[in-house]
This record gives structure tokens, sequence and C-alpha cells, in this order.
């Protein structure tokens, strides 16, 4: 927290600053996901990490999947897959709505993070949701931010959120919730926190987050952290690594001189 | 059929008293949608925090025994009132409306009851 707080401007993203100051359209391409801008505004954003607006809405939501295939199949060529799903009266717009902030959300703090690797730019291209509602990019990094500290102000362990989930038995008397239970019952000590939010049809932030708290709070094994790595022996100075006889008259003519002084 | 925006504007227009409303994802903490507010009410932090809050109430069930769902919640403060509402549909159950209503003027009864018209509003 504290060294989030010493450097606040820092941008998450210069590229994705630039390109919403330039109201660009198009792709953002980084390694673990992709921003879909419209004229400078996030209007989607997806994630190899997180499970997706399809998964949120079948497996977490109300949708039949083949409500959402079927509307793949009509509209993901007119790219307005969101659109015919409301139109067809497979969703309310609100709901749509609100999952679709949440996927944006989701997909963006994964994208954006840290060990993303470069960012590349594909002018125009667009995502065959089509737009349901666009964010601000500054809304965007601002979020991704805010959820970086709140994971480490609640466990700041980040192994935990690619190490596999292992359960521990609750302490006499230890409320878990239903929430918990049903993260739990599915963690097998094989699933990390982004195949259970799959499994759950959750976002994959709140995955992460769900299993900080457990751990936090005893329910979930806190990965040990690595041993820190032994100081190769190459990188320490020659005087300190070849080892000398010492002078002992030296040592006796500088105890002498101390001794004198005192 | 209504969007996040216009449920939020028509909580903070048509509801007597309002100061501020808000769509919070629960699992993040995180405000979709804001109107209202202002420098008084910080309407992201009151998200994140009366996350907290429902959370507490959850566990508090929980530690009860008691097998039954929160509708709202209200917290009574000297000015105002805040009233915490929890979405029931399924794919936008883990969110919850959030409204500040100024005490002097709102009526709470009023209130709870466009604030439930609000939201299934949303949610059709």
């Amino acid at each position: 927290m504290t060294a989030a707080t010493a450097t606040p401007a820092t941008a998450v993203s210069p590229l994705l600053t630039r390109l919403a100051a330039e109201r660009a359209t198009g792709a953002l391409l980084r390694d673990r996901g992709t921003l879909f801008l419209e004229h400078g505004r996030v209007v989607h954003a997806e994630s190899p990490s997180t499970p997706g607006l399809g998964v949120l809405l079948t497996t977490g939501g109300g949708l039949a999947p083949e409500r959402w295939n079927e509307a793949i199949d009509q509209a993901g060529a007119r790219r307005q897959v969101a659109r015919f799903l409301v139109d067809s009266g497979g969703l309310a717009g609100g709901e749509l709505e609100i999952c679709q902030l949440a996927a944006i959300f989701d997909a963006a703090f994964f994208a954006l993070s840290p060990g993303s690797g470069p960012s590349r730019f594909r002018r125009g291209a667009t995502h065959w949701i089509g737009s349901v509602r666009s964010v601000p990019a500054a809304a965007v990094e601002r979020e991704t931010r805010r959820r970086r500290e709140l994971l480490d102000a609640v466990w700041p362990y980040p192994r935990l959120d690619t190490a596999p989930v292992v359960p521990r038995p609750a302490a006499p008397g230890q409320t878990v919730t239903a929430r918990q239970r049903l993260l739990l019952r599915h963690a097998d000590g094989v699933r990390t926190p982004a195949d259970l939010a799959w499994v759950l049809g959750r976002p994959a932030f709140h995955t992460l987050l769900d299993v900080r708290r457990l751990a936090a709070a005893g329910l979930v094994e806190t990965p040990h952290e690595p041993a820190p790595a032994p100081v190769a022996g190459a990188s320490l100075p020659d005087w300190m690594t070849q080892t000398q006889t010492p002078d002992v008259a030296l040592l006796r003519r500088l105890r002498d001189a101390l001794e004198a002084s005192l | 059929m209504a969007n996040v925006e216009t449920a939020l504007k028509e909580a903070t227009t048509t509801i007597e008293g309002a100061l501020g409303a808000a769509l919070v994802d629960y699992g993040s903490g995180m405000a979709l949608g804001t109107v209202g507010g202002g420098k008084d009410l910080d309407l992201g932090i009151a998200a994140a925090g009366n996350t907290d809050v429902v959370r507490a109430k959850v566990r508090t069930m929980e530690m009860l025994g008691l097998n039954d769902e929160i509708e709202d919640i209200l917290i009574t403060l000297g000015s105002q009132y805040h009233l915490i509402r929890l979405m029931k549909a399924r794919s936008s159950g883990g969110f919850f409306l959030y409204l500040a209503l100024d005490r002097g003027r709102a009526n709470l009864a009023m209130a709870r009851h466009q604030l439930k018209k609000i939201e299934s509003e949303l949610e059709i």
C-alpha cells in the first residue's frame, strides 16, 4: 500500500492513455488479454485468464447455452451478438449490461497486469459482441489499480493467485458462508483460482479475492514463498570470497592504536 | 427494459430526498454506475465500504444459522438514510443497489418501494 501511495500517478498502460487521448478505435493486444476501444473508450475486454461474458451469462447466470450459441451464429458475423440477445428476449438489457461491465473490468485487470508483456494496437479492429456500454479508459485504469491494492490489503501473498487452491479444515466454531462453501467444494487441490472461476461462472478477479480472503481466514493453505535464492558466489567481490590468512601483525597494531586512543 | 444509468437516474429523480445512487458489484466492491453523490458523498468509496457491510451481515446470518436471504439493509444516520438492496436475478446476483437519502425529506416506506421497482426494471 505504501509503495502504491508513493507513486499514485503511474499509468497502468501509457499506450492505453495515449489511445484514449487520440480517441482511437481498435484492439489493444497484450499477452494476458485484449482491450477493445471505440473512440478512445473501452467497449469490451477479454483475457485467457478470465471466463468471459459467455460463461458469466450461462454458467453464472440464467442464460441457456443454446441461446448464447444461437446469438453467436445469427449475429456474430454482423458483430451484434449483444443486441441480438436482448432483442430476441433471451436476456434483460440491464442484466446484459451489468454482466458486460463486470466482464470488461475483470478482463482488463489481467490484460493490464504488470507481467502482461508489450502492447500492440490493431487499429479499426472490433469485437463480435458489439457495443453495449463503454467506459472511459481512465476509469478502467483506476479500477485496475484499486483491485491490485485491494488484493494486497486483504492478504499480501500473490502466489495464491496462480497456485492450486488447497482447502484447510475450518477451526471449531468458524463460520464459512454459502459462497465460500461453494468455492471450497470445488477446490480439489489441483484447480487454480482461474480454473475455479470457470467452474463457478464467476469473474476471475472475484475468485482471486475470495481465495485471498479464505487464505487470510486460514481456510485455504497459503503457499510458502520460495526461499530467497542463494546469492551466487560470482556476484560477490573478491575480497569477500577469497579467504586470505589474516595479517596478524597488522591486526595487533590496529588494536594497540585503538586502545591507545581510548 | 432499463439500462444501469437510466435506472440510477430514475432512482435519484423520482425518489424524494435522494442524494445519490450506485449499482455495486459485491464480488469486487466496484460501483458499476453512480448518479449523484458529489464531494460530500464519494459513491466509489461508499460502494467499496458497503460491500463489507453486506459481507458482515451475510456472515452473521450464517453464524446464527438463519437460512434466509437479505432483501435490504437500512442504515440510519442523524441526517441521512442509506439503503442497500441486494439484487436477486440469477445473472445479476452478487450486485446491490445503494441509495443515500436526506432523512429530513425522504419517505422511507416509499423509497424502499420505489427502489424495489427500479430493481425489477433492471431485470426484466
